[in-house]
């Protein structure tokens, strides 16, 4: 892999990259239409697929926040058209690393010492690009390790990078602009949190202590005496990602172990917990030798209020939602529906948001789910499509806290369902309150 | 006992408590309780410490680098960056004094005094790590442009130093993106380039493609 020699790091740099993407996609279009005028029948696939092309290479270009965003936008394959998707996958493996003395420089100004004065073996080229950050494999004692560090400076482009990134998200996902300040806040407050290599430190084992219990899930030893600011020393795991582990054909019940451990982990954190590991893309997941799932990756974690969690997850119980007056309160608090609505958009959002909600919840209310079937999906992205197109839902509903919650959940839906596995569901509920 | 370090360490503490280099030899020996001539034996004047203290910074930081296990495997790039690094990591720890020193250089093409020591230290590593890269074929060789290259080096560390002088962000991580970033710059520009292939295909043609003939040469 060729090593990229700087990150365009001031706003001009970063701009210019954001315009010539610009230019690109406008030719695009001009592309598009001129094939049209030949070709009445042709569909979008292909411009969409030349845009994605093009934008992820600026994106890839720029590293951090822009790859995060990337990175998130892939995620949500509900709001994507599929060409989108499928390149911006790309970022959540291969980005390309920095220079060698760079990172001795990192460790001589967190410990005084070079790698190689720290650890027994350091391999300095990297093995893996972590967005933020890449890997590196080291030995210490015996022991393998993946030392991740950071890139210098990566806290203080966030939020310019944000707002350079806002018109083509503001195109890609077609939101309005109130509604795209308050996903831009919250995604700006997670990521600089994923800057805080100190806290991610703490936070991780923190997570693997708690989660300790959970049948098939192995998680890294964390070193804090060898982490910093800008370095975190864990154990290394061996195993394949996502795609290479579905290339080996792995079994049925192979599959539906990994998914159940998935299932668990993510379900034991939102219900048990209250705090969840918001980034489920499949770069911070490794499938182990052995068939267990390794977490790697404890950067992003959303924690979830009582005014937000109970209403928003008590709807997923038949109980409530069957309630119509309960379950319009809880809408209320979860300010899905406003106070200056009138009564018939109450009766509009009302009905909307509980097919939304009766989609969402399908796997909580069967003690098994099949995640492979397609049509659960289909059902998903059309619905998100149906609504996208609708002019009352361009305006910004619902508290802030759904971005991460729903990225989190779709998020995992489209793993498990990419491992087509069937998971019992039933392993930890949602704790539900039935009055508001 | 007078000795170079002791002398270095008593101007430095000199020069940062009073702003100013002492009036004369004179003043500072005797402020020291030390014969005017054990100072000269050491240095011919202030400047001469001043210009030994940038002197042994690069060789401190020039014999670290060497000293590291991974230098021999690093590229002319790497190595260039890893100079760059380690001399300005050493140079924290003479702040105070570099930055005094250096807004007292008049700014104009010629190589202060004070530096002239820094220089050819410098020089020599760059002259080492380019012929590596050269011989390599990681840098290309250009008729009467490659020998420049230690220049445009030199240039770049000078501005480096001044930008490193004025960084005034939290363990001058602005720094260290500012070697990232114009130290590969400047070694994208030694690099083989479209460039090039564009001008051999230019000579190509005139020699081959009868060029020569039609234009009547």
């Amino acid at each position: 892999m060729k090593e990229q020699n700087s990150i365009p790091t001031s706003k001009v740099q970063r701009s210019a990259k954001f315009v010539g993407t610009g230019f690109k996609i406008g030719g695009n279009y001009i592309k598009h239409y001129s094939k049209k005028l030949f070709n009445p029948d042709m569909n979008n696939d292909e411009l969409n697929q030349d845009n994605a092309a093009d934008i992820y290479e600026s994106l890839s270009e720029l590293k951090g926040s822009a790859l995060k965003v990337a990175q998130m936008l892939s995620m949500d394959k509900n709001l994507l058209p599929k060409a989108y998707v499928d390149k911006f996958s790309l970022s959540q493996y291969n980005a390309p690393p920095l220079s060698g003395p760079l990172i001795v420089q990192t460790f001589r100004k967190l410990f005084g010492k070079t790698p190689e004065q720290i650890y027994d073996k350091f391999e300095l080229r990297s093995t893996n690009a972590a967005s933020i950050g890449q890997v590196h494999r080291a030995e210490l004692k015996g022991r393998k390790l993946a030392v991740k560090i950071q890139y210098p400076g990566v806290g203080d482009s966030i939020s310019s990078d944000l707002k350079l990134v806002k018109p083509f998200a503001f195109r890609l996902l077609g939101m309005s602009e109130k509604e795209l300040d308050i996903y831009m806040k919250e995604v700006e407050e997670r990521l600089l949190e994923e800057t805080d290599y100190d806290l991610e430190v703490r936070r991780s084992i923190e997570f693997s202590q708690a989660c300790a219990n959970l049948d098939n899930i192995v998680f890294p030893e964390y070193f804090p005496e060898l982490s910093g600011k800008r370095v975190i020393t864990m154990s290394w795991i061996e195993g394949m990602h996502l795609k290479e582990f579905l290339a080996t054909n792995p079994s049925q019940q192979l599959r539906n172990q990994i998914g159940q451990a998935l299932w668990d982990f993510y379900n034991f954190q939102q219900h048990e917990l209250r705090a969840v590991h918001a980034d489920p893309h499949p770069g911070n997941f490794l499938i182990t030798p052995e068939g267990k799932l390794g977490v790697i990756d404890f950067g992003c974690i959303k924690e979830m209020p009582d005014d937000f969690y109970y209403p928003f997850f008590s709807t997923t119980s038949n109980e409530l939602i069957d309630n119509k007056e309960e379950t319009l309160k809880a809408f209320r608090q979860l300010e899905m529906i406003l106070p200056k609505d009138s009564p018939g958009q109450v009766e509009f959002y009302y009905g909307m948001y509980k097919e939304m909600i009766g989609l969402f919840a399908k796997p909580y209310l069967t003690e098994t789910f099949d995640f492979s079937q397609s049509d659960f999906f289909d059902n998903l992205y059309n619905f998100g499509e149906k609504i996208a197109r609708m002019p009352e839902f361009k305006q910004a509903r619902g508290v802030k806290h759904f971005i991460y919650v729903n990225r989190t959940n779709f998020g995992l839906y489209n793993i498990l369902h990419e491992l087509k596995a069937e998971v019992k569901t039933d392993t930890y509920k949602p704790h539900v309150l039935l009055e508001y | 006992m007078v000795t170079k370090e002791s002398i270095q360490k008593a101007y430095i503490d000199y020069v940062l408590t009073d702003g100013e280099q002492p009036k004369s030899v004179y003043v500072f020996a005797k402020k020291q309780k030390m014969a005017e001539e054990e100072f000269y034996k050491v240095f011919g004047s202030f400047e001469a410490i001043e210009q030994s203290i940038w002197t042994d910074l690069a060789a401190t930081a020039i014999a670290e680098v060497k000293g590291q296990q991974v230098w021999a495997g690093y590229s002319a790039r790497e190595k260039a960056l890893s100079f760059f690094y380690s001399f300005f990591e050493l140079l924290k720890s003479k702040r105070s004094f570099a930055t005094w020193s250096v807004k007292k250089i008049h700014k104009g093409f010629a190589t202060p005094m004070v530096w002239q020591g820094l220089k050819s230290e410098f020089e020599a590593l760059s002259i080492s790590i380019l012929q590596e890269g050269i011989e390599s074929t990681e840098l290309a060789d250009r008729k009467f442009f490659a020998d420049r290259y230690k220049d445009a080096l030199w240039v770049q560390f000078v501005f480096t130093l001044n930008f490193g002088i004025n960084d005034i962000s939290a363990g001058f991580e602005k720094t260290d993106e500012a070697i990232e970033r114009g130290v590969n710059v400047t070694f994208d520009l030694f690099q083989r380039s479209p460039i090039d292939n564009l001008l051999e295909y230019g000579k190509f043609l005139v020699n081959n493609g009868g060029i020569k003939e039609k234009m009547g040469f």
